[in-house]
């Protein structure tokens, strides 16, 4: 099974440790992960700033980086969406049918990486890997919006996690946006930190260890607010992190 | 930028945060419960924006249809392109009937036109009875949400509104002060020439105008003034009472929580020789008012709109702003679509970006309008009309250079990986960065690692 | 050309039609409107309206009595107005609709008077069109001899139920209208409980405008 894997920019940029979490996870599957060297990112920060040209230029380089993959993995809900959702539903819909085709089969291959684990390789196989990985505390999860709401990611990681012997405790409007939103994080800086703090405050509340999510943004910008209030101690970790043992 | 200064504001305003936060548990448990009650509720939502978008296909036809019906029961049908023209035509039917006095149950139309401005300067006076809106009368403030307007005031600020306009003992129970606007708004009820209402939804089938309230004063306003007087969208046209029924089992759920109002209100034209209540006369006023502009748009699926008010409860930006920030009538996502197009993507501001695109309004629309969509298709005419700050403009150029070349790009990222993990220092976090200061005045960045994904991987398969 | 001729015509040029709505496109929208297409019901015990209207009238807090016949109504109402509102040993003033002004009033010392309710009124008496089991909702319509005022204007209202004229749901009671009145009157008014306001800190408060107070008597 060949699989593509989309590393995502900012897992390139700011967290590596992530995308290399991600490979060992599709690797001990039994994967075989091939990394296009020419990637860069799937557009949305041009597509949701009402650059559509540049967004649909990037979606063309992205579906010829992984046409020849049997399936993608993206550690990202974000990504995936715009993938999955945004190509095929907005960007490529008045295409001409040959390349909206295309743009359909990316989509029903490319998978958000908790859902590919759950739903495509069904989870029995990492059982055993899981087992040596577990968080020593405990943790609670966030809910990225464009993961939960526009690919419905909600019980594929949580169940992960549990197989991996985590102890969740849920926060209150766990579902709540963290006030990321890509470029809405610092055009409306003020507006995006409140969102942040609200989610800072759930998340003390159930006093867990770590918070845990599937978007590198929203854990940025959690984490950034939870260091910017003082708090040093909540650890902050993709679910990749966690399930491969390489939460650091 | 209109919004963010406002924005600003309103996050450091105790008493309306308070507010928000109260208004929030009602308006989004209180939904949620309730629509946990029906069990076909997908099947509703999507039969009724079938239905909206079969009306919007065709407005032209069931506006006649319309038109007819209430005709032919007696009803005047008045169109007004534009606010102005809405205000000429109600001002005329006061002057021409010698209306001195108005009572007027809540109506977002007039909201948006400035009805009661241009009566008022008529020589009419005009009274609001909807609670909300008759506090917000008293404070000569705006409403902050399109169904529970006074939604940001406290019962203090209440309290003292009242005893500097009925200049009655300081009241501190809600129940009594509703009673005593009951009392001073009941007297007008019965003296008023001329009754205002908006409407919620007409129907084509029986030239119908109808108003959805739980108070009851849409009722008194509709029946004991010799003049009736609607105002309303020319989008808000369905087809029969069939289709009421099914928009009924939506509205009051996404709106407050309960599987009915107290009241619907039907008015069909004008009394009967036999009648000892209702109005001799019944005009109807159609607005367009920069509708038409949605019409067979790129954007026409916020015509389906039944002014719920859900997209804004659920919002994370409404919720932490209140509704005064979006500087018009209406408020949160819908407003942030509407504003734009009816008052001109020009002045739109920071409107179309005022959401992280979180989608909870999507979600939550009874009518299934795609909010995030139609916000970033106005984004896209931003940016293609070059209406965005130049530094966003020149930002989105540079990355698009970059992120189009690959070889260029990675080597970008090499550099900035490693300038911002040096920036991040020993404790690994950017305290402030020229250029992302939105995000640093209020949170820290943490640094990158310090390689790029791509170099690390290219290092490996190597080895 | 008229503001109505302009908008028109915006709509037709917008949505990329030509000229002026044809008579087609207006026989399309009214065999739309003839077929009055219902929309998908949630299940919620049709087969049982009253049952399931009586629950609702509960959440709505409206009050329900049951008697066997309509001569029983004035014993009914003579013991709410004791037991509710205190109105015990004295002539109480009652504003009620035509239709129930034969009832024996007198002997529960209920002074009726047949016309509609004025402000001044505290208790008002109406029948319904019918009920709605799906909301718990009344169904009056005004007229001549219904008129409106007495379902609004009293502190409490006082509705007369047949059983017989219950039915599921709003469409089943739009038909009804159609079937037994051809048109719809001119006020039809959806009573669902007593009024109620959450204006101020989203409070709920029942009395607004409205009744303070909905009672409903269920007649067999």
């Amino acid at each position: 099974m060949k699989v593509g894997l989309f590393v995502t920019c900012l897992v390139d940029l700011v967290r590596p440790n992530i995308g290399f979490a991600t490979l060992k996870l599709l690797e001990d599957a039994g994967c075989e992960v091939i990394v296009p060297a020419t990637q860069t990112c799937c557009g949305q920060p041009g597509y949701n700033s009402g650059a559509r040209e540049i967004s649909q230029r990037l979606a063309r380089k992205v579906l010829a980086e992984f046409k020849d993959c049997d399936y993608v993995v993206a550690p990202s809900g974000s990504c995936s969406g715009q993938v999955k959702i945004h190509y095929v539903q907005d960007l490529f819909r008045n295409a001409a049918e040959s390349e909206r085709i295309e743009f359909e089969k990316l989509s029903a291959k490319w998978f958000e990486l908790s859902d590919f684990l759950v739903n495509v390789l069904k989870l029995t196989v990492l059982s055993s890997e899981f087992a040596a990985a577990s968080f020593p505390g405990s943790i609670t999860y966030h809910d990225s919006c464009a993961g939960l709401r526009e690919i419905n990611i909600k019980h594929q990681p949580r169940k992960l996690l549990a197989r991996s012997g985590c102890n969740l405790i849920e926060m209150n409007d766990a579902e709540k946006c963290c006030g990321f939103g890509g470029t809405f994080s610092i055009k409306l800086g003020e507006i995006s930190t409140r969102m942040a703090d609200n989610k800072c405050v759930n998340i003390a509340v159930t006093g867990a260890d770590a918070v845990i999510g599937g978007d590198l943004g929203c854990l940025m910008n959690i984490e950034g607010r939870l260091r910017r209030t003082g708090d040093a101690k909540t650890q902050v970790y993709h679910f990749a992190e966690v399930l491969a043992g390489m939460a650091k | 930028m209109f919004f963010k200064q406002t924005a600003s504001v309103k996050l450091n305003d105790a008493v309306l945060q308070k507010a928000l936060k109260n208004a929030k548990g009602k308006f989004v448990d209180g939904r949620a419960a309730s629509v946990a009650t029906i069990d076909n509720w997908e099947a509703i939502r999507t039969h009724a924006a079938a239905l909206r978008d079969r009306v919007i296909d065709s407005l032209d036809a069931y506006l006649i249809e319309f038109e007819q019906k209430a005709v032919s029961r007696g009803a005047v049908v008045h169109w007004a392109e534009t606010a102005d023209e809405a205000n000429a035509i109600i001002v005329k039917i006061a002057r021409d009937n010698s209306v001195k006095t108005v009572t007027k149950s809540k109506s977002m139309v007039s909201e948006e036109v400035a009805l009661n401005d241009a009566l008022e300067a008529a020589g009419v006076t005009v009274l609001e009875t909807d609670l909300g809106e008759y506090i917000l009368q008293l404070a000569k403030e705006p409403p902050s949400h399109i169904v529970a307007p006074a939604v940001h005031k406290s019962k203090e600020q209440v309290a003292q509104l009242f005893v500097d306009h009925h200049h009655t003992p300081r009241l501190t129970d809600i129940a009594a002060m509703t009673r005593e606007a009951r009392e001073v708004l009941r007297s007008h009820f019965l003296a008023a020439d001329m009754g205002i209402s908006g409407a919620n939804f007409v129907i084509a089938e029986t030239g119908t105008t109808l108003t959805v309230t739980n108070e009851g004063n849409a009722d008194m306003v509709t029946t004991i003034p010799r003049i009736h007087c609607v105002i309303t969208g020319i989008e808000k046209v369905i087809p029969t009472l069939d289709d009421f029924a099914t928009l009924m089992r939506l509205l009051p759920r996404s709106a407050i929580g309960q599987s009915i109002t107290n009241y619907l209100t039907l008015t069909t034209g004008i009394k009967a020789a036999d009648e000892q209540e209702g109005p001799e006369q019944m005009h109807i006023v159609l607005v367009d008012a920069g509708r038409t502009k949605l019409v067979g748009s790129e954007m026409s699926e916020m015509l389906r709109c039944i002014r719920c008010g859900a997209c804004m409860n659920h919002c994370p930006v409404y919720q932490n702003v209140g509704g005064h920030a979006y500087g018009w009538v209406y408020p949160g996502p819908m407003g942030s679509v509407l504003t734009p197009v009816y008052k001109g993507i020009e002045d739109a501001g920071d409107l179309p970006n005022a959401s992280t695109f979180c989608g909870e309004c999507q979600v939550v629309c009874p009518v299934k309008i795609p909010l995030p969509d139609l916000m970033r298709k106005l984004r896209e005419q931003q940016f293609d009309m070059k209406l965005r700050p130049a530094s966003e403009r020149w930002a989105i150029k540079v990355w698009g250079f970059f992120v189009s070349r690959p070889a260029l790009y990675a080597l970008a990222a090499r550099i900035g990986a490693r300038f911002a993990a040096w920036i991040g220092g020993r404790d690994r976090l950017i305290h402030t960065l020229p250029g992302i200061d939105g995000w640093t005045s209020g949170r820290d960045m943490p640094a990158p690692e310090g390689k790029t994904f791509r170099e690390l991987y290219a290092a490996r398969q190597i080895k | 050309m008229s503001a109505r001729d302009h908008i028109l015509a915006r709509i037709r040029a917008n949505a990329g039609k030509q000229g002026l709505t044809t008579a087609a496109e207006l026989a399309a929208a009214r065999h739309v409107i003839n077929a009055r297409e219902r929309g998908p019901l949630p299940t919620f015990g049709q087969h049982d309206p009253l049952c399931h209207f009586i629950e609702e009238c509960a959440r709505l807090k409206t009050t329900l009595a049951e008697v066997d016949s309509l001569t029983e109504v004035p014993r009914e109402v003579a013991r709410y107005l004791s037991v509710v509102l205190g109105l015990t040993n004295q002539q109480v003033r009652i504003a009620g609709w035509p239709e129930f002004a034969p009832l024996d009033w007198s002997s529960v010392q209920i002074d009726y008077a047949n016309r509609p309710a004025a402000a001044s009124d505290l208790i008002g008496i109406t029948g319904c069109f019918c009920a709605i089991g799906e909301t718990g909702t009344l169904l009056l319509l005004g007229a001549h001899n219904t008129p409106k005022v007495t379902a609004l204007l009293p502190e409490t209202h006082i509705c007369i139920v047949k059983k017989s004229r219950m039915v599921a749901t709003m469409e089943d009671a739009f038909q009804l209208c159609r079937d037994e009145l051809g048109e719809l009157p001119r006020a039809t008014f959806f009573v669902s409980g007593p009024s109620r306001t959450a204006d101020i800190e989203q409070t709920i408060v029942i009395g607004a405008h409205g009744p303070y107070r909905v009672h409903v008597v269920l007649v067999s």
